[in-house]
């Protein structure tokens, strides 16, 4: 038994499809690629399969993350391979990686994930709100009512915040935010924070989304970190303070 | 990445499934538009997950994207949401693949598989911004073409269409191309293509004939108005599927769709000749697939698509001479690739339920039936080769195998119905109840028990059929007829465990206006669309009270085409079409429906329905 987390993309047309479809997309991939992946018991099989975290539709990808249990293999490289022969244009497998038997689901272990997150062409806002939002981001308080499925709840968005810088170039926001079975924060949700705090109207179909990677975390001397779910580069780290 | 979509983000975001608009599916084809000479933009007019659905247009696409000089793409109906923001943005319908606009296409194919589709027809003319008339387009337009079962009886959108393709798309498309091609080449008129076109076999140019009326509104003559336009068109027949494309990489969608699975067609065409189906006629004779050949798709659409599950199609799929061997071959296959198979309909027999067996969840699934009708006088009348025997033998033996659901299907309002044979349906689902309370023990039956679902539809006469001369019920005879059926299966023994379904009688009558209407009618459609209707297959956008008022404002009497009982000699609106199967032996079979006597089958005699011509499947079979 293999078990084994892919890493793959998400571009173009495809960003409008939802997270099942894409679900059902692999499922029918891993039959075209025919690999050798292990079935459930019981009288309607179903492959071992799973996502770490749906994106919203529209959104794009570039770190989106499934793991599956094969029965036998060459190769991960092998696998890549075999997927990316028969991937639509717009998604690829980027990296596959062997976990270890007791390694935990990536649903489970998420943590953060990366955005870089700018506004659609034809729905930019007419003031300078990479300025606007430095000073948002800077109070000590960000609080926000969050719909759950048993209500609403206030929360402090600024912890949930791990990291944030913004490119004046691509008029883009690169940030980490939380995404862990605990708490998570959503992007829109704090941009219509944001937008409240200067009186402005706000809908969530202006901002074009892109997650350029889904994080977990870690603890070294250092204190607790968080970094990509596949990676070998200790530099990749971000700490996150408290 | 490099891409192009018609709609903004904004647009796509503000629609239900989006997914429906973007193409960009697994095995769609993209081709460079400047090295090829045609496009064809096929479309299904209804909404993607219906016409995503569809085998016909898979055959097609497939067939075409195989021409190297020719780019077909697809086109579905916009949901109503899309199609407000279309109007509402002013912009025009696009296909799939290209995202170009249809406009600019070469040829528009549209399938017309239901008469409750027309006004969607016309939707997708006027969103892509093609005159709905075909007598109001030009060069800057695509060719109009339909095909599919309804063109059988163009009629009623003959004013809409530039030509109609009758019969099966797989053999005349080439030749069409090529003339096209060769004739725009010189500089020909649209009017003067039109009339090319309609020299070639299976080609319906309806602006090319001249009808003429009787006083009581049948039709006296239909006459081409050249002298060099054939009088009948014959429909196309493909004599052999063995070497003949089949699509084996199918468009698959991400979405989920009717028809989610692969679909192996084993055979076109039946033997069985029941008096009512219109597609037994339309496709005659039977022609099988060599079981060589099917396996050899089937291992390919598997590979190609990554489905979970195959599905068998065909009319009537017990009559494959090689089923035994199909189905051994497709389980031992599938059960190592993990795949579904999904049975169509089988006769139910010892035979199908052992293959059942191995399929499916015996306590999940279902035993269907399809008696027709409630009394075996009735199904000698619609020439439906199944008797109570049959249907009771079958239940007893599926109930010792550990079925305890059952579905029936029944028609309501056939010619010479009687209240007996209403009262006939509670009675056979009743007898199968108790069926299953002498074959299966109390203890045996686990704290489960018999359930029965018995369905009706309102029967529709259709053309081709020997009960095209027939007339229908009305609406309100539909519902009384209904309403019978019900208190015949209350008044059952074990009436609690049965349950009665029936569909709504004004998509029924609206159904039979068409499908034996004439072309006056395309005024009617067209006025209907621009009061609103469009989606009329869906009952929850069917405006039945906007299409009567339709007809009362244009003076068409709807009861025309439907109660009306025809003379034996009337001439038909479809009679300029020869579907293979002769008007005579329509109408010896309409007289023996009226005797109550019952016809044998293709294989166990012939009955010289004109269908011998083609020489071909099941005509030139030995007798067994």
């Amino acid at each position: 038994m293999i078990k084994l987390r892919l890493k793959f993309s998400k571009n173009g047309p495809i960003k409008f499809i939802g997270h099942l479809d894409v679900m059902r997309y692999f499922q029918k991939a891993i039959r075209r690629a025919d690999l050798d992946i292990k079935y459930s018991e019981g009288f309607s099989p179903h492959q071992l399969l799973s996502f770490a975290q749906p994106l919203g539709v529209g959104a794009t990808s570039d770190g989106e993350y499934l793991d599956m249990v094969l029965n036998s293999f060459v190769s991960a490289s092998d696998v890549m391979d075999r997927l990316n022969a028969v991937m639509n244009e717009g998604i690829s497998i980027l990296a596959v990686k062997e976990l270890s038997d007791n390694e935990e689901k990536a649903m489970t272990v998420s943590f953060a994930a990366r955005y870089m997150i700018r506004f659609r062409e034809s729905l930019k806002p007419d003031f300078d709100w990479i300025s606007a939002m430095t000073e948002y981001l800077s109070e000590e308080r960000l609080l926000a009512v969050k719909k759950t499925k048993s209500g609403e709840k206030e929360i402090d968005m600024k912890p949930m915040i791990y990291e944030f810088s913004f490119d004046r170039e691509s008029e883009s926001v690169n940030l980490l935010l939380a995404m862990g079975s605990l708490t998570t924060l959503k992007p829109a949700l704090l941009f219509e924070y944001f937008f409240k705090s200067l009186g402005r109207q706000f809908s969530p179909v202006m901002l074009d989304i892109h997650r350029l990677d889904i994080y977990r975390s870690g603890q070294d001397e250092k204190g607790l970190y968080a970094e990509p779910f596949i990676t070998d580069d200790i530099e990749k780290r971000v700490y996150i303070n408290g | 990445m490099d891409y192009k979509l018609a709609l903004s983000d904004e647009m796509l975001l503000g629609v239900e499934k989006p997914e429906r608009y973007i193409g960009h599916e697994v095995n769609s084809v993209i081709k460079d538009k400047s090295a090829v000479d045609i496009r064809f933009a096929m479309c299904f007019p209804d909404v993607y997950e219906i016409g995503m659905s569809h085998l016909g247009i898979q055959i097609l696409y497939g067939m075409f994207n195989s021409y190297p000089d020719v780019w077909c793409e697809r086109v579905y109906s916009p949901w109503l949401d899309m199609d407000h923001l279309l109007r509402e943005k002013n912009i025009p319908l696009f296909a799939l693949e290209s995202q170009d606009i249809v406009k600019d296409f070469d040829f528009l194919g549209i399938t017309i598989q239901y008469e409750m589709c027309y006004t969607n027809i016309l939707q997708i003319l006027d969103l892509s911004g093609i005159p709905i008339l075909s007598c109001d387009r030009t060069w800057d337009d695509p060719l109009v073409v339909g095909g599919g079962p309804c063109t059988y009886n163009p009629e009623p959108l003959a004013d809409f269409f530039d030509f109609f393709y009758i019969g099966e798309g797989e053999t005349r498309y080439r030749q069409i191309f090529d003339m096209y091609k060769s004739l725009r080449k010189s500089g020909i008129s649209r009017e003067a293509f039109l009339h090319e076109i309609s020299k070639l076999p299976g080609i319906y140019v309806p602006s090319l004939y001249d009808v003429k009326y009787n006083e009581n509104g049948t039709i006296s003559s239909m006459e081409p108005i050249y002298e060099d336009v054939p009088r009948t068109i014959s429909k196309e027949m493909c004599p052999s599927f063995n070497d003949q494309f089949y699509p084996t990489k199918p468009v698959v969608p991400y979405i989920k769709v009717t028809q989610d699975r692969v679909v192996l067609e084993i055979m076109r065409g039946c033997i069985r000749g029941c008096r009512f189906c219109q597609a037994g006629q339309l496709y005659k004779p039977l022609r099988e697939k060599d079981l060589d050949y099917l396996k050899k798709l089937a291992i390919e659409s598997l590979k190609n698509t990554g489905y979970e599950e195959i599905s068998l199609s065909s009319l009537s799929s017990s009559d494959y001479s090689k089923l035994p061997e199909l189905l051994d071959f497709l389980i031992d296959t599938c059960n190592k690739k993990k795949v579904n198979i999904s049975l169509p309909s089988l006769r139910i027999d010892a035979f199908s339920l052992d293959v059942m067996s191995k399929v499916q969840d015996v306590k999940k699934s279902s035993l269907t039936f399809a008696p027709e009708a409630g009394t075996q006088r009735m199904r000698d009348v619609i020439n439906k080769g199944l008797t109570e025997e049959d249907i009771l033998r079958g239940a007893h033996e599926a109930f010792l195998g550990g079925w305890n659901k059952v579905k029936l299907y029944f028609m309501l309002g056939l010619p010479t119905e009687t209240d007996e044979d209403i009262a006939g349906i509670g009675d056979i689902a009743n007898k199968i109840a108790v069926e299953y309370f002498e074959t299966v023990s109390k203890e045996k039956r686990n704290g489960r028990t018999i359930d029965i679902v018995a369905s009706t539809s309102f029967f529709v006469p259709k053309p081709f059929t020997p009960f095209q001369w027939a007339p229908m019920d009305t609406r309100e005879k539909f519902l009384e007829k209904a309403n019978k059926t019900r208190k015949g299966i209350m008044s059952q023994l074990n009436q609690k465990h049965i349950k009665y379904n029936w569909h709504e009688a004004d998509a029924s009558m609206m159904e039979g206006i068409f499908a034996r209407g004439d072309r006056r009618l395309c005024r009617a459609v067209k006025s209907a669309y621009e009061r609103g209707c469009i989606f009329d297959a869906w009952s929850e956008y069917f405006k039945f009270d906007i299409w009567m008022e339709t007809f009362r404002d244009l003076g068409i009497d709807p009861f025309f085409y439907t109660t009306r009982e025809r003379a034996e000699d009337e001439i038909f609106p479809w009679d300029m079409i020869n579907c293979g199967v002769s008007k005579a032996f329509l109408l010896r079979e309409w007289k023996n429906a009226l005797e109550g006597k019952p016809s044998s089958n293709c294989r166990s005699s012939c009955l010289g329905c004109g269908a011998g011509v083609y020489d071909v499947g099941v005509c030139v079979e030995k007798y067994k």
